[in-house]
């Protein structure tokens, strides 16, 4: 968990690709989820709103229609009752007071029919109850409009029905003129229908608009037939605000006046022109509205997160392999070219890898062989300048001066210490290892002065060389070793003089070196061993053919080196064979 | 890294996913049901118009206020004693606010033995002054019974004799209304008032009262009943004897049955409580007190004069008519 943290950390620093995978997918899954969300939320809370509004329509829509054909029933049974009235001989007649308690028994909803006189006096009334005193009926308003506008039918607003003595009860009354047939020709009166006003007090509760939501009912006025709040409205606890509902027969608004926003839908009684509200409170439909902006919000966060997770686990496990390519090629970079194993991971990140193992391989593969052919080329000079300073071959050589002297040749001595102290000189030639074709030529001479003054002339010796080969290169002390052998090896255990014949020149555009001599030769077998460097004479400078060879291949390459010819008895003839380097920078 | 351990890691993965998902379900869901707040209403009887209307009132409230109404009763009034189980029964169904209208101190001391210290406790149709309740919700009673003394001077032409009914009860509210009346015939030098003596709650003792006062005292011009049950029965009195047009009738509450006598002229005026405010403020205050805001310390819920005039003005019918029958 922590290296994946210091992991993220790492790669918003610098631009990876863990860091551009993960952030440029999380962009984009949050992108596409907020759109999902904000389209989900958009499209949710329409439908919901939608529904709300749709619901409360219908809703009122069912009040309407109930309320509508309650009225309607109502109605009829005014005119059944006005009907019955009017057929009537008298009002005071059996046969109509019976129809009138079968209708009044029939209908539950029906309080009371009664006629009074303009005077409001009772005329006749069922089901027969004792007026009540002091009930001012000529002053109610069913009583006035009847009076008023004889001809239409009038719904009053609930109110208590005062005539009657029994229960006070809630009754809307429905009034109409009505003329009655008298002695002295007809008479005004006044029909009044009671109808119980419970009917439509229950439709009107029981319907529900959300959790606090209700309807009530205004008339053309604006004065409240129902209101489920009418007691706190009338103490002043309540206000409802009924003068825009007023101008307005259908349809829907917000209405913000009481402090919470709420849905007002109205439609209106075809029947008296009554208007049914329906409140309903935006709250509840923005709750729906809260919750789904609630579910998408959750939804967003989980599903980032979980994105967070994958995608850096999947980054991570893309990139790792890339991480530990580059620690191993930094590790090289700091010399260790043994650094890591495969590294496991896509197909391409494998091939990659394995491809920089073969390249490493091939590169420590050949920095061993450097490291191998500079040590060999430092051991071979090394070898040469060993050989050079031989104890044995010093020794021998004093010890040939010191007989000289004794002997009283002081020509040999100068002579020879003269060539011995050019030998040295040529063979440090101050620590360099490359010195011309002319100075080498020149070490083989004094080496064979000296040779030759120790082995009492026991061989002649010739050295040519072409002009051209003298200003060329060369590594030095190539030629002494091979002069060595041919003396030790060929010549000294000869019985006849020998001869060894030296040779420079330039053959083939390469600088070719000819050590001849005439003496005992090799068997094919030794030959052999001699160039491979297995076999191993005793005595000498110990430098072998084979060192040689092997200085040459490692300072100029595969094309060089040295050749040998030998027949026994006849003699043997060593070729040298260097690249022509002209010595273009005369240093001393 | 090993197969094994990717698939623990990918199920770990499911797992927190998994998780995740349902508790922000959880999240969504948990407000709604914690929100609804139960409010136990405890008034004095079950029958009669007056605490039928307090409960019509409390359930107004609380169905605008969206919370539960648990509703407790006794048979009788005055009866303390089952009052108090039920309080018990109403500790025991859970409240998260307690509106009551005790019948006595005790039931009112019992009330707040009985309820834990956050619970706000708030009072209907209860004078008091105790620091455990919220709230006293009711009818200033001092005042009700100056408006009954007022418009008995006045239906009396300012002068002459009125006795007082109804004195001497032990409830607070019936004091203070016998307090207010007395007030307002102390700055008034020409209406006096004639000697009764205190009655059990009985109407036919009532009865007998209200004969032996006009018998004792054929001068008197009014009286004035201290509450309904008294009205009721000095009222029938009255009739019994003829004597609406001679003697005045003030009235306190308004029964079917004083309403009746109203309209038939036998009682003056009455003057009337809002029993449905008090059960509506009741509960919403609760609700508010509950939720630790500031609710007032005292309510007066109004008192309203009805006579023969003005009883069925349509504001006055939802007032004295709170049922649709």
């Amino acid at each position: 968990m922590k290296r994946l943290l210091f992991g993220v950390v790492d790669a918003i620093k610098a631009k990876s690709i863990q860091f551009i995978i993960t952030t440029s997918f999380t962009l984009v899954t949050v992108l596409v989820v907020l759109f999902v969300g904000v389209m989900l939320y958009s499209k949710f809370s329409d439908t919901a709103e939608q529904n709300a509004y749709l619901n409360t329509q219908q809703i009122l829509e069912q009040v309407k229609y109930n309320l509508d054909s309650y009225l309607i029933g109502t109605t009829q049974i005014f005119e059944l009752v006005d009907d019955k009235i009017r057929r009537s001989q008298s009002v005071t007649s059996e046969k109509l007071n019976e129809q009138l308690e079968a209708i009044v028994e029939t209908r539950k909803d029906i309080v009371s029919i009664a006629v009074f006189s303009k005077k409001g006096e009772l005329l006749m009334g069922t089901p027969a109850k004792p007026m009540r005193n002091n009930s001012k009926l000529t002053e109610q308003s069913w009583f006035r409009s009847a009076i008023d506008d004889p001809n239409n039918l009038s719904f009053s607003l609930p109110h208590i029905q005062n005539l009657f003595k029994g229960e006070y009860t809630w009754v809307v009354s429905m009034s109409r003129g009505i003329t009655l047939k008298g002695e002295n020709g007809d008479i005004p009166a006044v029909l009044l229908v009671d109808v119980n006003f419970k009917e439509i007090d229950d439709l009107c509760q029981r319907v529900g608009l959300g959790k606090k939501g209700y309807v009530y009912i205004i008339d053309l006025v604006g004065n409240i037939v129902y209101h489920p709040q009418q007691q706190l409205i009338y103490v002043g606890l309540k206000n409802e605000n009924r003068s825009l509902p007023l101008k307005y027969s259908y349809g829907s608004y917000v209405d913000e006046t009481e402090g919470e926003k709420r849905l007002i839908t109205i439609k209106t009684v075809d029947q008296l022109g009554w208007k049914i509200i329906g409140v309903s409170y935006m709250d509840e439909i923005v709750t729906t509205k809260n919750e789904i902006s609630r579910f998408i919000f959750w939804l967003l966060i989980f599903v980032i997160v979980i994105v967070l997770f994958v995608l850096s686990y999947i980054s991570a496990k893309i990139s790792r392999p890339i991480k530990m390519l580059e620690r191993s090629m930094e590790r090289v970079e700091q010399g260790d070219f043994t650094a890591g194993g495969p590294i496991r991971g896509s197909q391409e990140v494998e091939q990659l890898s394995s491809r920089f193992h073969l390249m490493m391989d091939k590169v420590r593969e050949l920095m061993n062989q450097i490291i191998a052919e500079q040590e060999a080329k430092r051991k071979s000079e090394l070898e040469v300048l060993q050989a050079q300073i031989h104890p044995h071959f010093l020794y021998n050589t004093l010890n040939s001066v010191v007989r000289m002297v004794g002997i009283g040749k002081n020509e040999d001595v100068i002579t020879t210490i003269t060539s011995l102290s050019k030998l040295f000189r040529i063979s440090l030639s101050r620590g360099k290892s490359i010195i011309t074709v002319q100075e080498e030529l020149e070490h083989v001479r004094h080496y064979l002065i000296i040779q030759k003054m120790r082995y009492k002339q026991k061989f002649e010796y010739e050295i040519e060389a072409q002009d051209e080969v003298l200003s060329c290169k060369t590594l030095k002390l190539l030629l002494q070793p091979i002069v060595e052998n041919a003396i030790y090896h060929g010549i000294e255990h000869m019985a006849d003089p020998g001869f060894i014949h030296i040779s420079a020149s330039l053959c083939e555009g390469k600088v070719l070196f000819q050590v001849r001599d005439n003496g005992l030769g090799m068997s094919p077998e030794v030959l052999d061993g001699v160039l491979a460097g297995s076999y191993k004479s005793e005595g000498g400078s110990g430098v072998g053919i084979h060192n040689i060879h092997e200085r040459i291949r490692l300072s100029y390459g595969e094309g060089y080196g040295l050749e040998m010819e030998s027949e026994q008895e006849v003699g043997t003839v060593v070729k040298v064979w260097i690249p022509c380097l002209p010595d273009d920078a005369q240093e001393g | 890294m090993g197969t094994i351990k990717r698939y623990t890691l990918y199920t770990l993965l499911m797992l927190i996913a998994i998780t995740a998902f349902y508790s922000c379900e959880a999240k969504v869901e948990d407000p709604k049901q914690s929100k609804k707040k139960t409010v136990a209403l405890i008034v004095r009887m079950k029958h009669g118009d007056y605490w039928r209307t307090v409960k019509l009132g409390a359930e107004m409230a609380a169905k605008e206020y969206d919370l539960n109404l648990n509703f407790y009763a006794p048979d009788y009034e005055e009866d303390s004693q089952s009052q108090m189980e039920l309080l018990r029964q109403a500790t025991l169904d859970g409240y998260d606010a307690l509106v009551v209208a005790p019948s006595d101190d005790q039931v009112l001391q019992e009330t707040i033995g009985l309820a834990q210290s956050s619970v706000p406790i708030i009072t209907l149709d209860t004078e008091g002054q105790l620091p455990q309740v919220k709230s006293y919700i009711g009818t200033d009673n001092y005042d009700m019974g100056k408006k009954a003394c007022e418009k008995m001077v006045q239906l009396i032409g300012k002068k002459g004799h009125i006795a007082l009914v109804g004195t001497g009860r032990s409830t607070a509210n019936a004091v203070s209304r016998e307090k207010g009346v007395r007030d307002v015939i102390a700055q008034d030098k020409q209406v006096e008032l004639v000697p009764v003596d205190y009655v059990q709650l009985d109407k036919k003792l009532i009865g007998e009262l209200t004969r032996e006062l006009v018998r004792h005292n054929p001068g008197v011009k009014g009286i004035i009943a201290l509450d309904a049950s008294t009205s009721i029965g000095v009222a029938e009195e009255i009739e019994k004897m003829g004597l609406q047009e001679k003697i005045k009738i003030v009235a306190i509450d308004s029964p079917p049955e004083v309403l009746e006598y109203l309209q038939e002229g036998v009682i003056s005026a009455t003057i009337i409580q809002k029993p449905f405010s008090m059960g509506y403020l009741g509960v919403k205050y609760a609700l508010e007190a509950s939720e630790g805001k500031q609710v007032p310390e005292r309510v007066d819920t109004g008192t309203k004069v009805i006579d023969r005039d003005n009883m069925f003005w349509s504001e006055n019918q939802k007032l004295l008519f709170p049922f649709v029958k």
